[in-house]
């Protein structure tokens, strides 16, 4: 990311942002309520565009990328959104083995994978389930679940325990762990200072726009 | 398309209730309405017209003494296939044949009250020429075609079926309209969905393909009930009119052509969807 500046109505959400996040590193994004978090991830899968500044993913440069190439950069990224974005009218099964299908994968194979995704996150019994049958704890591990299938380069997570219970929550900082120990990069936005002091890792603090700190943890 | 994609077409057939009702409806209504047209055209063209049959040509002479001659120059012209000459004693038998209620009168009357005629059958393309020739011959008093009324009934039929077709037509573009106005709805009910669906990688096509297989699916429901509507008016006039059966290609089309409809008017429904930034 290189000087990216973001305003919406003329109102400044991000600065001027220069950081580089390496292949396979675990980093934190966090700041108050209004920094422009959810701006700085929205940037980065490409939801919008920067106003000004280059923003480069996995080898795109995302304000350069012509629209048809949007789909498959996009496959390569696993976001887990804060608000779970879950398609509402397909059942659980559906939200996992729909992502799995645009991959056109055979039939028995994605309903393999969305079962074991979902037995990862203790939810294979919530197969036939509408996401509005379920808790927001559920729906959230459903949202993670399905940004873990397709076991991508880059995890993208706004707010990932926002809906869980402190234990559910370090559980699922230990996945993307294990995740990231595998290779995949993951950046997490999160306010939740505890969760960064149990998994202290490389941190980036926002403030009203600006990155105020690159540093290992919370501690000065 | 995938099992998702046909999934999401079932939901969405129940989701577009009444109004995807009412275009299944016209799209029948439009396909069986232009299937009856073409049905009753090519019954009134091929049989009632006989049009790929032979012309009638009928020429009434002035003198009975006349037909040798006229006929003997009649055999030298090419395009006449047969001839027959029907003597005065004859014409008063047929007429009073015809008229079963004239029959003591017409058969009370002279012989040479009744005229000689001469009746031709000749090649549709050589009969305009055959009546200049006839009409132009000092034997015959009145010659008259059936190419002449065949082409009255013909032009008549022409505008009956334009404008069964003009009407046909609008059914169809209400059709179209209504399959647009559908998906644009069911779009803009989705906006969500689709947006969630781009975020998690969805390509254009499978978020577009299953709304444009919804209006193909509406208009080829409906030219299906088009044509079993068609059947089922067949097969009550069969006793009656034998003759009329649609064609194959005609129950082939109707469903096809409902299917355009709808699909086409899904397709500009999708312009509702919201672009990438």
């Amino acid at each position: 990311m290189e000087a990216v500046v973001k305003s919406y109505h003329g109102r400044p959400a991000l600065r001027g942002i220069t950081t580089h996040i390496e292949r396979s590193e675990f980093v934190f994004l966090t700041g108050p309520s209004g920094a422009g978090k959810s701006t700085f991830l929205r940037l980065l899968y490409r939801a919008e565009l920067p106003d000004a500044g280059r923003i480069v993913v996995d080898g795109f440069d995302l304000a350069e990328m012509p629209r048809r190439q949007i789909p498959d950069f996009r496959r390569r990224l696993g976001v887990i959104f804060q608000d779970f974005k879950l398609l509402r009218r397909r059942t659980v099964g559906e939200n996992i083995s729909f992502v799995l299908s645009l991959l056109d994968l055979p039939e028995r194979e994605q309903q393999r994978r969305a079962y074991l995704a979902l037995k990862q996150m203790g939810l294979q019994n919530r197969l036939g389930a509408l996401p509005d049958e379920l808790s927001g704890g559920e729906q959230q591990r459903v949202a993670i679940a399905r940004a873990l299938v397709l076991q991508p380069d880059l995890i993208l997570a706004d707010e990932p325990s926002g809906n869980l219970d402190t234990e559910r929550g370090h559980e699922l900082m230990e996945l993307l762990k294990s995740i990231n120990y595998q290779g995949t990069t993951v950046l997490v936005a999160t306010h939740d200072r505890g969760l960064i002091e149990a998994h202290p890792a490389r941190t980036l603090v926002l403030d009203r726009g600006a990155l105020v700190r690159d540093a290992w943890g919370l501690t000065p | 398309m995938n099992r998702h994609g046909w999934r999401e077409v079932q939901r969405q057939v129940r989701e577009s209730g009444a109004p995807g009702g009412v275009a299944i409806l016209m799209v029948a209504v439009a396909t069986a309405w232009g299937g009856l047209l073409l049905t009753v055209h090519r019954w009134v063209e091929h049989d009632l017209l006989g049009r790929r049959q032979n012309s009638s040509v009928v020429a009434v002479l002035r003198a009975p003494d006349q037909a040798d001659s006229l006929a003997s120059a009649l055999a030298a012209r090419p395009g006449t296939l047969r001839w027959t000459l029907a003597r005065p004693a004859t014409v008063r038998q047929e007429l009073a044949e015809w008229f079963p209620e004239l029959a003591t009168v017409l058969l009370a009357l002279d012989e040479p009250s009744f005229p000689a005629l001469l009746k031709i059958e000749a090649d549709p393309a050589a009969a305009g020429e055959l009546v200049a020739w006839l009409a132009a011959r000092r034997e015959v008093a009145v010659v008259q075609s059936s190419a002449q009324w065949q082409a009255r009934v013909e032009q008549a039929l022409g505008r009956v079926v334009a404008v069964g077709f003009v009407l046909a037509s609008v059914l169809l573009a209400g059709c179209f309209l209504v399959v647009l106005l559908v998906v644009r709805l069911l779009v803009l009910d989705h906006a969500d969905e689709i947006a969630i669906m781009r975020l998690i990688g969805a390509r254009e096509r499978d978020i577009r393909l299953p709304y444009v297989t919804l209006g193909l699916v509406l208009g080829c429901t409906g030219g299906l009930l088009g044509v079993l509507a068609l059947a089922i008016l067949e097969m009550s006039l069969r006793s009656v009119l034998p003759a009329i059966a649609p064609e194959a290609w005609v129950l082939a089309a109707m469903p096809l052509v409902g299917a355009a409809a709808g699909a086409g008017g899904a397709a500009l429904g999708l312009v509702a969807i919201p672009r990438e930034p």
